[in-house]
């Protein structure tokens, strides 16, 4: 486990916060003139959520922390499972979390009862 | 909900933000402080000190763009590579304040009452938002809006704290599951959100593309996933609507 420098981890947060809130700005300024449904915005809302999709996945393949302690076939079945949830629930967000939620639970108490965190 | 809202015009804006407030502690904001309360709880296995776990979220606002953040100087990344990394993440941002303003704003809303507004946008805020302000008279639109986002705020601050407080104190198996929260609420909330079939094609494209391209260039793995499969996703589409219009 690394431990950042306070100062590091400011500065760190701030150019995040700077890098993020940019674009919220710029949504002030163009939407007085631009239209959500030009090209440009449909390939630039496809760009973003392939990105995140893309860390979606990273982070169920290679998870740094804790949730490594659940092997790889459980954090899949619980993703599976979230998902199947939801689209038998009429598109449940909160149904579709807790049944991958449930699943990781039940799935590390019954593989690593004792293990530390 | 299921009041009459009809004399809604006449209500001073502070009832109407009251209302936003309240609104935060229902179903979709449980989930995401209960995702923050994940993200918390990995932060704390990422190195981080408490306060800036909170601050992050009270400050960024924006769970993928935390993450992005976390992520990349976990793997080493510098302040800069880190930023440019959230900000790729963050252009998804620059849609939805497009399409959202316009649905709050008032000819007297002023430029700093859409900033303000235009901050708070994210996932959840932007998404129950939408829903909930639909049917409210203009002039509470906003006022709603503030009350809901800042109530939404507040609580995932406070999960984020709890998280991070809680991360090794918990058993085992809850804080596995906590620390689970997070993708799937983010992979959900892109489906979710998705509104053509160029987004469900991005979201699958990602899914499989980024594990590939990350053995190949691990540090710009996000970045080329995002334009490469985003990019792949939107030709795809344009194809598939072509050949839907000539017959």
């Amino acid at each position: 486990m690394t431990h950042y420098d306070g100062w590091f981890m400011l500065a760190a947060i701030l150019a995040a916060f700077a890098a993020n809130e940019v674009w919220r700005v710029v949504g002030v300024a163009l939407s007085a003139r631009l239209h959500e449904d030009s090209a440009v915005f449909s390939w630039v809302k496809m760009v973003a959520t392939a990105l995140v999709a893309g860390l979606v996945a990273k982070l169920v393949l290679n998870p740094t922390g804790g949730l490594a302690l659940a092997p790889l076939w459980l954090r899949l079945g619980s993703v599976a499972f979230g998902v199947a949830a939801y689209a038998l629930g009429r598109r449940s967000l909160a149904l579709g979390v807790a049944a991958a939620a449930a699943t990781l639970m039940v799935g590390t108490a019954v593989i690593a009862p004792g293990a530390p965190p | 909900m299921g009041q009459p809202e009809l004399a809604g015009d006449e209500r001073p804006p502070r009832v109407w933000a009251l209302r936003g407030a309240r609104d935060s502690l229902s179903t979709p904001g449980f989930v995401l402080f209960g995702s923050f309360v994940g993200f918390g709880a990995m932060t704390h296995d990422f190195g981080w000190p408490l306060w800036a776990a909170a601050l992050s979220t009270a400050l960024v606002w924006a769970a993928p763009a935390q993450l992005v953040l976390a992520g990349s100087l976990a793997s080493g990344a510098g302040i800069v590579a880190a930023a440019l990394a959230v900000t790729v993440s963050a252009v998804r941002l620059l849609p939805m304040v497009i399409a959202f303003l316009p649905v709050l704003r008032t000819p007297r809303t002023r430029l700093t009452a859409r900033l303000l507004a235009a901050h708070y946008v994210a996932v959840t805020a932007w998404f129950e938002g939408q829903r909930r302000t639909q049917m409210m008279p203009r002039s509470a639109r906003m006022p709603y809006f503030l009350g809901l986002a800042n109530g939404l705020v507040a609580g995932s601050t406070i999960a984020t704290a709890v998280g991070h407080a809680a991360a090794g104190a918990l058993p085992t198996p809850l804080s596995v599951a906590l620390l689970g929260l997070t993708p799937i609420y983010f992979l959900l909330s892109l489906e979710r959100g998705a509104g053509s079939v160029g987004e469900r094609l991005a979201i699958l494209i990602g899914l499989f593309m980024a594990p590939v391209v990350g053995v190949l260039t691990p540090s710009l793995d996000l970045l080329l996933t995002g334009v490469v499969g985003g990019t792949a996703a939107f030709v795809i589409e344009r194809a598939l609507r072509r050949r839907r219009e000539t017959p």
